[in-house]
Formats: structure tokens, sequence, C-alpha cells
């Protein structure tokens, strides 16, 4: 197991680094560059632009400009060109935010996809089934932005209440409990929206497993023996069927943080998704090579774990 | 079975938690705080005002910090920190030696009963210099004394000399050896010289002797004097910082040499640039002494002052990490808190100078991205103002639960036709091309009605903006008379022709920009209307603006401009400033506008400004460089009865007042609002 870990970490290394060039070249091919006093303005002589533009090495060739901004970022040195400030300490600002969101919308997209997928497993090809099947391919299909959107303008239309941010503003609170429920309320609408790909992504899963399963011969065997349905479903199938939950969560991570980024920024949601937004739009280039470094590592840990929980889960599975 | 309950005792758990949270946050009672909520788009850099260049930074920055100078509510300049203010300017004549100096004094002397006329306060004499001392800056009145001697000043030559490195080391050796009369060192690698000997030998051999200097060195025009205007602010007495601590003058010279340190980054260098020197005789007087007059320099003095007790002697990184986002300023907020990307909180300081000081306890500014996000925190209530779009005006303005205002914005959109092409220089073709565009449709379609047809470069909030230009007619028929008197006769495939070329260009803008590309279309299908072929073709800002506007390499674009309550627009009219990356792009020159550019700079009388600021927008809307499309109405929504004003009435009284509009824009008594649930607390007698 060790060795393998090892290796692993190795060839993530290997990727990240991959990533950190490809993006950083990309990033900078798109037309614009910041400059955050705006072009064509009359009180700003040009000369002040050369100014800022050495400060931020922009006047350097581009490899030169990624080894700066890498060693900067390795030093924690590297700081954003919006505000001056550390980038490090800007995402640090936003972590907590964007892991509670992808936390939570990963919760529900693991229950809701096993209630669902275990449900349609369970009324297999009769028309409950075809029902949830259906629904789950069209929320496969939405894009969650528009559903956000969508869902905003509904809630705020129909019961005026507040859909934004972290809790509501400028009110006073009966009590804590209230303001609790106020904040759990502004985290679960994001999060709902976050989830609806992935539960139904997830369902699909389970119920394919399940189906499977329960065509296996120990499945007949155990019905054979007279076992009651509910022993068999529950009990012999579904244990052999959990595997795809276990690798959800690797491949549950990228979606989500992808997503955050539009939703976040729809529902003013103060984390790394609408950072990541804002320094896309601001050509805050450090503050994007931080972003995407972490972002990649976070995957390729996901990813890794999933890998050894599989192992853990799956007594046949070893990893060599 | 316990595998079972588990798989659906969780997710019902959850939808439990969730309903409760719904039903809780619907019946959050209404009851409000005694805080005001503002939504703004996009967070602020910094709070740090020397540094910050954006909207919503300015607006934070507007409830901690004041001035010297602020708007009042008609837009005239009132003083903020500063009690009062006084101009003077001093102009100083070398002559060749003292006794042509004394004599040149007698004559002014002998015309004593002149003075008053030239605003001549004071004439002395300091070895062979004289010295004019006058009441009000300009150069107009020196020109003419300087007529009168027998013997004439001499001329003073100045150079500006642009060094690859650090140039004040190199300036102190030259002026070892060369006399020099003025010095001035700009932005650190660049200075300027100014004698009274034409020193362009000199300056050859003394910069040959140090070629790795790589100097430039550029002769400017000589002048008979120099002239140094004088502003004079007295302080207020009873200020003092959010800290505690007193304010006084040391904090606004350290303003001015914070901005201008060249380890500073800040977008307000230009605007300081001209000053020669700032000193502070006593804590609560300032001297600003200017180079040379340059009247919209007083609007600089707007600039929130920061607090040298804090700052003085600490380093960029200090400042990043201590002061930039925790700001102490003297205004009527003290910030308290700033949660990133959610909101800044600032909350009432109990010792504000303009006692008893604002009613509400807090101002929370919301930090959105986007537009929809601002209008349903508005829709909701959580947040109380929303500077709204065109679009959603036409939405809301009718809703009885929202009071709208709408002011016209200080900005304009333009088509600017490139003045190189010979298909734009005849000005009947400009003419006809105003007339073949229908402007009240295109405000009608394009912003919903909310905007008005454009009559220059001004815009009607601004005080020297000039009302009596009627704006030119949508008129087709007219259009194409003036086009056929101009020789473009339509062709067989109904373009007009003129010598053979077809009346057709490219018009091109940023595609960002929905509006503009929406302006392009139009404009196409009104030009097609009289005979003219238009291409539209859109682009990357930052592509349209490297490739084609700072090249000055197109037919036709559509952009506008955003400028602020400023008369000068030296660097977008006058002639000098058509090169490449300049802003003059479209290649405009007049040689009228030319002089009442250079005039205005130098005028500080606000009749004759606003009398020359007029003309020179006639001029120019005659001529038609730009097609000037309209000024957009900038438009806010506030919740109904969400607040009342009450404020002094400038006689111990107080004025009760509702939310309502001036010059400088419904939110002007901002410090005054108040909520009518929390009216029990403020004083009682009002009027």
């Amino acid at each position: 197991m060790i060795p393998f870990i090892i290796r692993r970490l190795l060839i993530s290394a290997g990727l990240v680094f991959g990533i950190s060039v490809i993006s950083f070249f990309m990033m900078t091919l798109a037309p614009g560059s910041p400059y955050p006093w705006g072009e064509l303005n009359p009180k700003i002589p040009p000369s002040y632009k050369e100014v800022f533009r050495k400060k931020f090495h922009l006047d350097q060739p581009i490899h030169v400009q990624y080894w700066l901004n890498m060693r900067d970022l390795f030093t924690g040195q590297l700081k954003s060109i919006k505000d001056d400030r550390p980038v490090l300490q800007r995402i640090g600002e936003r972590l907590p935010a964007t892991l509670a969101l992808n936390a939570f919308s990963i919760v529900l997209s693991l229950t809701f996809g096993l209630l669902i997928g275990i449900f349609c497993a369970r009324h297999y090809g009769r028309p409950p089934d075809l029902i949830a099947s259906v629904v789950a391919f069209v929320f496969i299909a939405l894009p969650g932005f528009w559903v956000a959107s969508l869902a905003l303008m509904g809630l705020v239309k129909g019961f005026h209440i507040p859909v934004l941010g972290l809790q509501s503003y400028g009110i006073d609170f009966p009590n804590a409990a209230s303001q609790l429920l106020d904040r759990f309320w502004h985290l679960a609408l994001p999060a709902i929206i976050l989830s609806m790909g992935g539960i139904a992504v997830q369902s699909r899963y389970i119920r394919a497993t399940m189906v499977e399963t329960l065509r296996e011969d120990y499945i007949r065997t155990a019905r054979a023996k007279g076992l009651p349905e509910d022993i068999v479903f529950y009990k012999h199938a579904l244990r052999n069927s959990i595997r795809p939950l276990i690798t959800g969560i690797g491949a549950l991570l990228p979606a989500m943080l992808g997503g955050s980024i539009i939703i976040e920024t729809i529902f003013a949601f103060p984390g790394m998704g609408r950072l990541g937004y804002e320094a896309m739009l601001e050509r805050d280039y450090p503050t994007l090579v931080a972003l995407n470094f972490i972002v990649a590592g976070l995957v390729l840990i996901g990813n890794l774990l999933s890998d050894i929980l599989y192992a853990v889960v799956d007594p046949r599975v070893r990893v060599e | 079975m316990k595998i079972r309950w588990l798989i659906v005792g969780i997710p019902a758990l959850l939808i439990a938690l969730i309903g409760a949270s719904f039903i809780n946050v619907s019946q959050l009672s209404t009851s409000k705080k005694n805080e005001m909520s503002i939504g703004t788009l996009g967070e602020p850099t910094t709070l740090n005002p020397i540094q910050a260049a954006d909207a919503a930074a300015s607006e934070v920055n507007s409830s901690i910090f004041n001035g010297l100078l602020k708007y009042g509510p008609d837009l005239e300049i009132i003083g903020d920190l500063a009690q009062s203010w006084t101009l003077n300017q001093t102009s100083s004549l070398w002559f060749k030696d003292a006794p042509a100096a004394q004599s040149a004094l007698a004559q002014l002397e002998a015309l004593k009963e002149k003075w008053p006329a030239w605003k001549l306060t004071n004439a002395e004499l300091k070895d062979r210099q004289l010295l004019l001392r006058f009441s009000l800056p300009g150069l107009i009145t020196t020109e003419e004394i300087a007529e009168l001697f027998s013997e004439d000043p001499l001329p003073l030559h100045s150079f500006r000399i642009e060094l690859k490195e650090n140039s004040r080391e190199v300036l102190a050796e030259l002026t070892k050896t060369h006399p020099v009369l003025r010095q001035w060192v700009d932005s650190g690698s660049a200075f300027e010289i100014t004698t009274d000997r034409d020193l362009t030998a000199d300056l050859k051999t003394f910069f040959d002797a140090r070629p790795q200097l790589e100097a430039k060195i550029q002769p400017l025009e000589p002048v008979r004097f120099l002239a140094e205007p004088q502003v004079v602010f007295t302080l207020r007495e009873n200020v003092r910082w959010h800290d505690g601590a007193p304010f006084s003058s040391r904090d606004v010279a350290f303003t001015y040499r914070a901005i201008m340190a060249d380890a500073t980054a800040s977008p307000r260098k230009a605007d300081f640039d001209l000053i020669q020197s700032v000193e502070t005789p006593d804590t609560h007087t300032v001297v600003v002494t200017y180079r040379k007059p340059y009247s919209p320099a007083l609007n600089s003095w707007m600039m929130s002052i920061i607090p040298a007790h804090l700052l003085e002697g600490k380093s960029q990184e200090w400042w990043v990490q201590n002061y930039n986002r925790q700001p102490i300023g003297t205004g009527p907020f003290k910030f308290s808190e700033w949660q990133t990307n959610q909101y800044i909180r600032v909350v009432r300081n109990p010792d504000y100078f303009d006692a008893p000081g604002p009613w509400l306890d807090a101002i929370v500014y919301r930090v959105f991205s986007d537009q929809l996000s601002l209008r349903l925190a508005f829709e909701t209530r959580q947040v109380d103002f929303w500077g709204a779009d065109p679009w959603a005006v036409a939405a809301f303005q009718d809703d009885p639960r929202f009071q709208m205002f709408s002011a016209p914005s200080s900005s304009y959109s333009y088509v600017g036709w490139n003045l190189r092409k010979p298909m734009f220089q005849d000005i009947h073709v400009r003419r006809a091309l105003s007339h073949a565009v229908n402007v009240p449709a295109m405000v009608k379609y394009t912003l919903y009605g909310n905007g008005l047809q454009s009559t220059g470069i001004f815009t009607p909030q601004m005080w020297f903006f000039n009302p009596n230009i009627t704006p030119y007619a949508y008129d087709p028929e007219k259009a194409k008379q003036l086009l056929d008197e101009a020789g473009w006769i339509p062709g067989p495939d109904g373009i007009r022709v003129k010598n053979g070329e077809r009346f057709s260009f490219t018009l091109i803008t940023n595609n960002a920009n929905e509006i503009r590309r929406d302006i392009a279309a139009l404009v196409q299908d009104d030009l097609k209307k009289v005979g003219i072929e238009v291409k539209v073709e859109t682009y990357e800002w930052a592509v349209l603006l490297k490739n084609f506007i700072n090249k000055g390499s197109f037919d036709a674009m559509v952009l506008g401009w955003s400028l602020g309550f400023d008369f000068d627009q030296f660097q977008i009219w006058h002639s000098s400033q058509t090169n490449p990356e300049q802003l003059n792009v479209v290649g405009y020159q007049n040689e009228k506008v030319d002089q009442l550019l250079t005039d205005l700079r130098q005028e500080y009388d606000r009749e004759a400004i606003i009398r020359m600021a007029g003309e020179m927008q006639a001029q120019i809307y005659q001529d038609q460089p730009y097609l000037f499309l309209y000024v957009p109405m900038s438009n806010g929504l506030l919740w109904k009865d969400s607040y009342r004003i009450r404020r002094p009435d400038g006689q111990g009284g107080w004025l009760d007042t509702p939310v309502e509009m001036t010059k400088a824009g419904w939110r002007y008594w901002a410090d005054w609002f108040y909520r009518p649930e929390y009216a029990d607390q403020l004083p009682k007698e009002t009027r």
C-alpha cells in the first residue's frame, strides 16, 4: 500500500506541474492584460502603465513570468495584482466557505443519489423507475447556472425571502437558533443546486450496479434459500453495489469545484469559485496560478483517497 | 434493517432541516436594525484612498474619509476639512541686471491706479528679479504688465531632460555648475529646469560627457515670466481621526508626499504633478504652490486625506497588511469590519466634526459580482438601494414598492469618425451623417428611453454645460440632400459614389458591450437608408485598443466617455494629442478649440469658465468630429419610505424632508438619513 501511495503521489506531482504549465500559458494567451486603472484614461499618463507592468513582471517573456510566479508561489511571496496581498492569504479567506459548500453538496449527492438509485433498482423496469430515470437525465442535462437563476427568481418572486450571501442582513434575529437556521438556509440553497447533477449521476451509477448485482448467482441462491426479499436486497445486494459511492467522492470533487465558480457567483457566496471568476475577469494571473495549483491538488488528492478507499472496501482489489 | 433506515433517514433528516430553515427564513421579522445596507457591484481593491481607483472603493471611502474640499448639493465646490481657502499668484520676471529691474518696478509704481483692475496686490524686487503678487491666478494680466516695461524682461528657457535612471543626483550635479532658476523632478527619471540663458550647448556638453545616462534633451518654448499660483487652505480646528489623534496640516502634506512617492502606485499622481511645493506654516494652514496656472487642479483636493501619524515612515508592505483593509479616516463613519466577498461594515463615528453626526448606527456595503444577484438582493430588501440598469428601470419604475431617482450621468456614447480618412473630412458629410442617424429611436431601443440626446462633449449635470445647443434632428431627407451637395451621388447598387469611390466604411466597437453592438447595428441600418454602406466589426477590448484605436487605424468606432465633472479635456481634443497612443484618436484639429483648451486651464473665474467651456462645446458640436449619440440616465431605486432626511437648516434648527434629488445625486445627504422607525432618537424641533 505505502509504495502505491508514494508512486501515486509522484505521478500527481508531475501532473500538477503539467497542469500549471498548460494553464499558465492558456491564461496568458487570452486577450487583454491586467491593468486596474483603465485604458483610455486621460487622468493617467501611459508611463504609469509601464511602472505597473514592471512591478508584476508583465514586461518579461512568458516563460520567465511563469518561473517568477512559481518561485513566488512556493516561497509564499506571490501577490495578487488586484490588492497586493499574498494570494495564499486571499485564498485562505475563501477556502472554508467553499469547503463547507462542497462538502455539503457531496453529502447531498451521495445520500440522495443512494436513495434514488436504490428506489429505481427496487422498481426496476416499472413506471417509478422510468419516471425517476427520465427526471435524472433531465437534471444531468440542465445547466446549473440556469437552474440557479430560475430557482432564485422563483423564491424571490414567490416568497420574498433572502437567498444570497452567507446570512440575512440588517435583521434582528429573535434567537440564536433562528440565526443558525438562517445560515443553514444560505448554505443549503446553493448546495442543493450544486448537487443536483451529482445526485442524478450517482443515482444512475447505484441503480446500474444494483441491477447488475441482483442478477448474480449468489442473489439467486439467497432467494432460493427463502431469505426475505428485504434481507437479500439491503444486505446481500447493497453491500456489493456500494462501490460507486466511494469512487463518486473522487469523481464528484472536480465537478463540484467547477460548478462552484458559477453557483458561488450567482449566489454571492464568498468562496474560492467566485474568487476565481473575479480573478479571471481581472486577469489577476498570480491568483489564478495559485488557484489552479490548489484546485488541481485537491482533485488529485480526492482521486487518490477514493482509490485507497476502494481497496479498503473491496477485499478483492489489491494495489501493487 | 438498520441500513434501510439510514438510507431513508439521512435524506429525510436533511429535508426536514432544509424545510425548517426555509420556514425560519420566511418568518424572519421585518424589524430592521438602524442600519443602511447598500449593494456594490464588485469588491473594492483596497480602502486606501490614494491607491484605489474603483467605484466600489470610492463609495465606501466616502463614508470613512474627507477631502479638503467637496461638492455641494448643486455641484459647487465647498469646504470639507478645509474651512476656507484663497487663491493668489506670484509672477517672477528676470531682468538683465538690478538697475533694469528697479526701473521696471518704478514704471509699475507709477501705474498704481491700475493695480486693482489687474488684481495686483504687491510688487517687490529681489536683486534682478521682479516679483508680482496677484489675488487671482492667470497668465493674461502678467503678459499685459510685461508689455509695459521699457526694457523687456529676459526670456526664460526651459528644458525637459529624460534619463534612463533616477535623476536626482544628476540634477544636483548639473545645478552645481550651471545657474538654474527653477527645477522640477518628474516621477524620478525626468526633470525640467528653467534658466535665463540658452543652455542648449552647455547641456549637450554636460550629457555628452555622461553617455551612460542616455539623456534626451527637449527644449521647451521660451517664456517671459514664471507664474506660480497658490492655494491657501485654512483647516477646520475640531477634527479628530477615528483613533482620537487630532487632524492637522501635517496630514495634508503627508497625503501629498505619499501620493507622489516613487514607491506608491497611485492613479492620482497626475492630479498632483504640477505642484511645486506643499508647505504647512502652522498646524491649520496649508499652502500649495503650483508650477503654473492649472485651474482644474483645485478639484484634486477633494482627494481623501490619510493620517500621517499612523502611516509616515511605514513600508508599502505594512500598508497592505495593516491599513489598506482597515483604514482610519476622519469621516462620519468608522471602519468596522471587512468580510471578503460578503460585506464591508462601517459604524457611526460619535466624534464626527459635523456633530451630532450621522443618525444611522452603521452602513453595510454588500458585495455582489453581477447585476442579477444585486437585483435579487434588492427585491428581498437585503439592500435598500439599487443603481439599476435601464432595462430594470423599465420593469420597476411603476412598482408601488419603490421610489425612483433619475438624473443624466456624466458619460456619453458617440460614433467617432476618423478625420484622417478623406470621406470624413468634409464637414457637410459629417453633418449629413448626424441627420441620418435616428438618435431618439436609439435611446428608445437600447436604453428603454432612459437617456437624452447628447449635445456635445459635456453633459447636462456639469455646471459648465451649455444648454443652448440644439441637437441634430433626425432628418434623412436633409441628409440625402447634404450628401448630394457634397458630391456623393447614388450609384447603381444604391450606395453613394464620389470620384469612383463608394461610400462604404467599417464601424468597429468592443464585443463585450451589448449596447454598443446594438448602436453599431442601428447606425448601419440608418445609414443604409441614405445610401451608405457600413460594415460592423467587433473586437475584444484589448485588441480593439491595441490594433485599431491606439494606432488611429480605423474608419469609425462606437465608444463612450465617462469623465467626471472636469472641464479640462485637453488630452481628448487638442490638436497636439493626435499621435498614436494619445486620446484625440479621431484626429480633430481646430485652432479656436486649441486656444480655448489652453485658456481654460488657466482660468479660475467661474463665470469665465462657463462662458469658455460653453463656447468650446458649441464649436466642437458644430464640427461633429463625433456623432454625439446620447447621455444615459443614471438611475437609483430605493425602497419607498425606508429613509427620511433630517439635516441642519443652517440656522440652528433642523429640516425634515423625504429623500430627494440634488444635482449631486440622491445620496447627497446620506450622512443625515434616518429610518422612520428610529425617529424618536433624533432632535425634535424641525421646520
